[in-house]
């Protein structure tokens, strides 16, 4: 049995009418300076984590976990664009960062010793954090897509 | 030409040409995909950049190199019912799957043909109607092309993509 969306996808690419557009393309081929080799990737854990904290559902929370680190991401959304409240447990260390990316912005913030950190301001879409230490392979979290 | 494992082994080493290679082989099947699930075109984006974005993460661990295509197809369709779902408002809490699923394969240039040739061998008025369904006509569109009330294009359409699907399946079943 076909799915629907299969069917109807193989008629619409063999009538031609609806070309993926240069910027879709575009934007999947620079996606790859977003690759980083050896990266760990840590999962997002079961859905239960995932909740909205505000009564608007405009916040979110979110967490991560690989090679004994957990993210837990606080994400708001406002004005149109999304602010990033973090916390990796336990403390990564002394010279840690992270980058909070979206596919056209990355911010790098240092990690407070409280294993907070705060990122402001990022485009509404793609979302990732990435945490460097020292020493140690990155870690970076799969990608959510937050849209208000 | 390189094959799909080739090009997705030498985009994991980082050959930047390589991952060009995939998504001029791959993205339009991608985005007819996400645009057949319903999505607007903003939102279609959305999926087919989430799809690219999981295989940054998964070069490692796709199973079957060679079926790198059907994987990427399967994802974005994955991310695509999320978004048309707008599950968990706005986070798309879509797995990336560990195996293409096979029916994606009506997506692959043979399956394509095939499905291309039965339509052609339907009936009026579905040989009609499954071209203009393909062309994202609305259902006032096509009645008036069809020359149709436009209350019976719902269920004529319905029992149309039945026929054909039954058609495509007998042709795998033969196969």
């Amino acid at each position: 049995m076909i799915n629907d969306e299969y069917f109807l996808a193989a008629l619409r690419l063999a009538s031609g009418n609806d070309p993926i557009p240069i910027q879709v393309s575009a934007s999947a081929r620079d996606a790859y300076r977003l690759r980083i080799p050896q990266a760990v990737t840590a999962a997002r854990t079961e859905s239960a984590a995932i909740r909205s904290v505000r009564e608007d559902d405009s916040s979110h929370l979110v967490r991560f976990v690989a090679a004994g680190l957990t993210f837990d991401l606080e994400v708001t959304e406002g004005d149109g664009l999304i602010d990033v409240a973090g916390h990796i447990s336990p403390y990564p260390g002394e010279g840690a960062l992270v980058d909070v990316r979206s596919p056209h912005m990355t911010l790098t913030r240092r990690i407070a010793h409280t294993g907070h950190f705060v990122a402001t301001g990022l485009p509404p879409g793609w979302l990732s954090v990435v945490c460097h230490r020292p020493g140690h392979a990155p870690i970076q979290t799969t990608w959510v897509r937050i849209r208000p | 030409m390189r094959d799909p494992a080739e090009l997705l082994t030498a985009a994991a080493d980082g050959d930047r040409s390589a991952w060009d290679e995939l998504e001029s082989r791959f993205g339009p099947r991608m985005w007819a995909v996400a645009r057949a699930c319903g999505l607007s075109t903003a939102d279609a984006a959305d999926a087919v950049q989430g799809a690219w974005l999981r295989l940054l993460q998964h070069f490692g661990s796709i199973r079957d190199p060679s079926a790198v295509g059907g994987w990427l197809v399967t994802t974005v369709r994955r991310e695509a019912l999320l978004i048309h779902r707008k599950e968990s408002a706005g986070l798309s809490l879509a797995q990336v799957p560990e195996e293409p699923d096979p029916a994606a394969a009506v997506l692959e240039a043979d399956g394509r043909r095939r499905l291309w040739e039965t339509v052609s061998g339907l009936h009026e008025p579905c040989r009609t109607l499954i071209r203009l369904i393909a062309s994202d006509l609305g259902n006032q569109q096509m009645a008036a092309r069809l020359g149709m009330p436009s209350g019976s294009i719902g269920p004529t359409k319905a029992r149309c993509l039945e026929k054909l699907r039954t058609l495509i399946s007998l042709q795998e079943t033969a196969q």
